[in-house]
């Protein structure tokens, strides 16, 4: 120290404070955790919290400065088995689904089948609700760290540690980043570069995904109008679907609004396949949909407060990847488990029921001691015999026959709907009959004739049966 | 100074200026909504005061002066590589401004025994920078602002930095003990390891001190002690500006010959 003491205006003669007691040196933490998970979206917060359930010690990885920063879906949320694992109507729901909405567009007409049971007013409200992922996921992040997990976010992970063909940790971006760990949980989302660099998967061609755009849009001048213009009281919201060239122009996929609790949603996913060929503009095809004369009155006043965009892995059943490896599961988009056949969307409640599943055959193989993929086999099985396999491969046929049918059923079907309706229902001075045969006269031409009709009715029994 | 030198780096949590929202309608900042991080300027702080670990030895202590809350920033210090951390708390610090603020955080720097004490250049939130100097007039040391680069000759009981001045740079040799500000963007911080990070966010708890363990009375830190006052607080309303819209670029060449811009 300085030989003079100068003026100052501490206590100079406080005891000093000793640090050499201190014990602060970094800790080694391989093999501190029994498993690692690759991703704090729904799929991995899930998997995360039931493995800690289930005792185990769980490192959970994210990427974005906190769970969900990254996330974006469309919107609504299946919530059965949540519900079993954490308190549902404790975390951040914008809105139950009252009602489903599906419309058929042509260029200005819409044709529009609405569905609204009483008993979906009623708890837990047929598990449907609308959700903003920024939240949500932060939430149930939270539960797995309640639980016991340990969350370390802003890292990003960068491949895995093999010994021989076993996964035996994770490689992020991080100084000193590696960490071992007996499992990893790959719940890394569509753009799955950890699972596919590692050869666990193969590189999705563009004909199985989509890319999905998105906007929330909120109504600054107007403090009901989400009530007002979608006809809602209380917490109740909608789900609106829609088809046909009105929607999404050239391609195959379909628009939709969801109401969320002060804001819409609003968006739209069509092939990737269709974005690099027909219809090139994802941001101009969200602009056309949101002006279509049925969709714009809904959206008037709106203010954008967040564009979003992903891919959105639409393979189907026949592009699962091989789920479990010695050391490793794969789990919730990363594995391609997403429903999209025009009626259902649906991806989260099977990335939820993926991480679920998975959680248990890692909880169990760990009793065993054992990390190898015979050990976790219970998850490829428990999840092909749970709705998420199942719902894939029934509706796998839908899939490929509406991609074949496409023009018929997006372009030609719905202008042809539009148009018996309006001659059905038209008023002038000629009898109502004359209007009723022009309707059907239009719509079977559409089709192809009553062969043509029966045809159709013969290639779609299934969705009935 | 001891054998080893103590190098003290102060930060503190600012609201998130990302995540600091404008509301569209009537233009004001809303900071409580924002995420609490740590002061931009203190990363490069950190970086230094680190870097002179790296060059020179010793033992590099994170200190800030805040609610229990403001652990997190003292948990990101220790993930970057400080070797320990302190939480000045005490209830008698509510509405300290840089004059008490500054003395608080002199006092905790002598009773942690620091050689050295490295701040940021200023605060986000309050953009002062009266901090760093008001420490090393409280303590009665030399100090080196607008910092851009350190070279610690500590066997000389020496710290000579090369200061951002108007014009150019100048480098200054300060005897020990020292108060460095960093210059804002200099330092590039360095990344948190994994294994650190997964300690200082899971195992790690600060030192926690109060105002009496740095040997302060209550009278002389919060609001009391602080002249600050606040005379009055007005609004600006913007000038409206005069505008003329023009067809073309010779309509603007006229436009501009007209008003005498040029000719």
């Amino acid at each position: 120290m300085t030989e003079t003491a100068p003026e100052t205006d501490t206590d100079g003669s406080t005891d000093r404070i000793d640090l050499t007691d201190r014990d602060t040196a970094t800790p080694d933490y391989d093999d501190a955790f029994d498993a690692v998970v690759v991703g704090a979206g729904l799929a991995g917060s899930t998997a995360a919290l039931t493995m800690a359930d289930e005792g185990l010690d769980v490192l959970l990885v994210e990427r974005g400065r906190y769970p969900g920063a990254k996330n974006v879906f469309g919107g609504v949320l299946y919530t059965p088995t949540l519900r079993q694992l954490v308190d549902v109507d404790a975390a951040p729901l914008e809105r139950y689904i009252a009602e489903r909405r599906f419309g058929m567009l042509s260029d200005e007409d819409e044709t529009a089948v609405s569905i609204s049971p009483g008993e979906w007013h009623d708890p837990p409200h047929n598990d449907s609700y609308t959700v903003l992922r920024g939240e949500f996921d932060e939430w149930l992040a939270e539960q797995a760290v309640e639980a016991g997990a340990t969350l370390v976010t802003r890292t990003t992970v960068t491949g895995l540690l093999r010994e021989g063909d076993r996964v035996v940790g994770i490689e992020t971006d991080r100084p000193d980043g590696t960490i071992r760990a007996p499992y990893v949980v790959l719940a890394e989302g569509g753009n799955s570069l950890v699972s596919e660099g590692a050869d666990l998967k193969e590189k999705d061609r563009r004909e199985n995904v989509a890319v999905g755009v998105k906007e929330v849009l909120e109504f600054p001048e107007r403090e009901h109008a989400i009530e007002d213009r979608f006809r809602l009281t209380g917490d109740a919201g909608v789900s609106y679907h829609y088809f046909g060239e009105g929607a999404v122009g050239d391609a195959f996929g379909g628009g939709f609004i969801y109401t969320n609790g002060d804001t819409v949603s609003v968006g739209l996913a069509y092939r990737l396949s269709d974005a690099a060929t027909s219809q090139p503009d994802p941001e101009g095809t969200l602009n056309a949909f949101k002006t279509h004369p049925a969709v714009a009155p809904l959206l008037r006043g709106a203010r954008t407060v967040e564009y979003t965009a992903k891919t959105i892995p639409e393979g189907g059943a026949d592009e699962i990847p091989e789920l479990v490896h010695d050391g490793a599961v794969i789990v919730g988009d990363a594995a391609g488990l997403v429903l999209n056949n025009g009626l259902h969307l649906e991806g989260t409640n099977m990335a939820v029921e993926s991480g679920y599943h998975a959680a248990n055959a890692v909880a169990s193989a760990a009793q065993r001691g054992r990390t190898d993929a015979d050990a976790l086999a219970a998850y490829r099985e428990d999840l092909e015999s749970s709705f998420v396999v199942e719902n894939l491969e029934r509706y796998e046929w839908l899939i490929e026959r509406v991609q074949a049918d496409r023009e018929l059923l997006f372009e030609e079907l719905p202008r042809a709907v539009a148009d018996a309706g309006s001659e059905y229902f038209r008023m002038d001075r000629a009898p109502k009959d004359q209007h009723a045969s022009t309707a059907k006269r239009e719509l079977l031409r559409a089709v192809g004739g009553y062969t043509g009709a029966a045809k159709l009715a013969v290639r779609y029994r299934k969705l009935l049966s | 100074m001891g054998d080893e030198p103590v190098i003290v780096v102060g930060v503190k949590q600012v609201p998130d200026d990302d995540e600091v929202r404008i509301d569209p309608d009537t233009g004001h900042l809303d900071r409580a909504s924002a995420p609490a991080v740590m002061n931009p300027p203190d990363r490069n702080a950190l970086e230094a005061a680190l870097g002179l670990r790296d060059d020179a030895g010793g033992t590099v202590v994170a200190v800030t002066m805040g609610p229990p809350t403001a652990t997190d920033v003292l948990e990101e210090a220790v993930a970057i590589g400080c070797d320990d951390a302190a939480l000045i708390t005490d209830r008698a610090f509510a509405g300290s401004d840089t004059w008490p603020t500054s003395l608080t955080l002199a006092a905790a720097a002598e009773s942690l025994g620091a050689d050295v004490f490295v701040c940021g250049e200023e605060t986000t939130d309050s953009s002062t920078g009266q901090v760093p100097p008001g420490i090393a007039a409280h303590l009665g040391w030399a100090q080196l602002t607008y910092a851009e680069e350190l070279d610690p000759e500590f066997d000389d009981e020496t710290l000579v930095a090369r200061r951002d001045v108007e014009g150019g740079h100048e480098v200054v040799a300060a005897e020990l003990p020292v108060v460095v500000a960093v210059a804002y963007g200099e330092f590039e911080p360095r990344p948190a390891g994994l294994h650190r990070k997964l300690y200082a966010e899971s195992e790690f708890e600060p030192i926690e001190l109060s105002a009496e363990d740095i040997g302060l009375d209550d009278d002389e830190v919060g609001i009391d002690a602080s002249p600050t006052e606040v005379g009055g607080m007005e609004t600006v309303e913007p000038v409206e500006r005069e505008r003329v819209v023009v067809e073309g670029v010779d309509e603007l060449a006229d436009e501009l010959a007209e008003t005498e811009v040029f000719g």
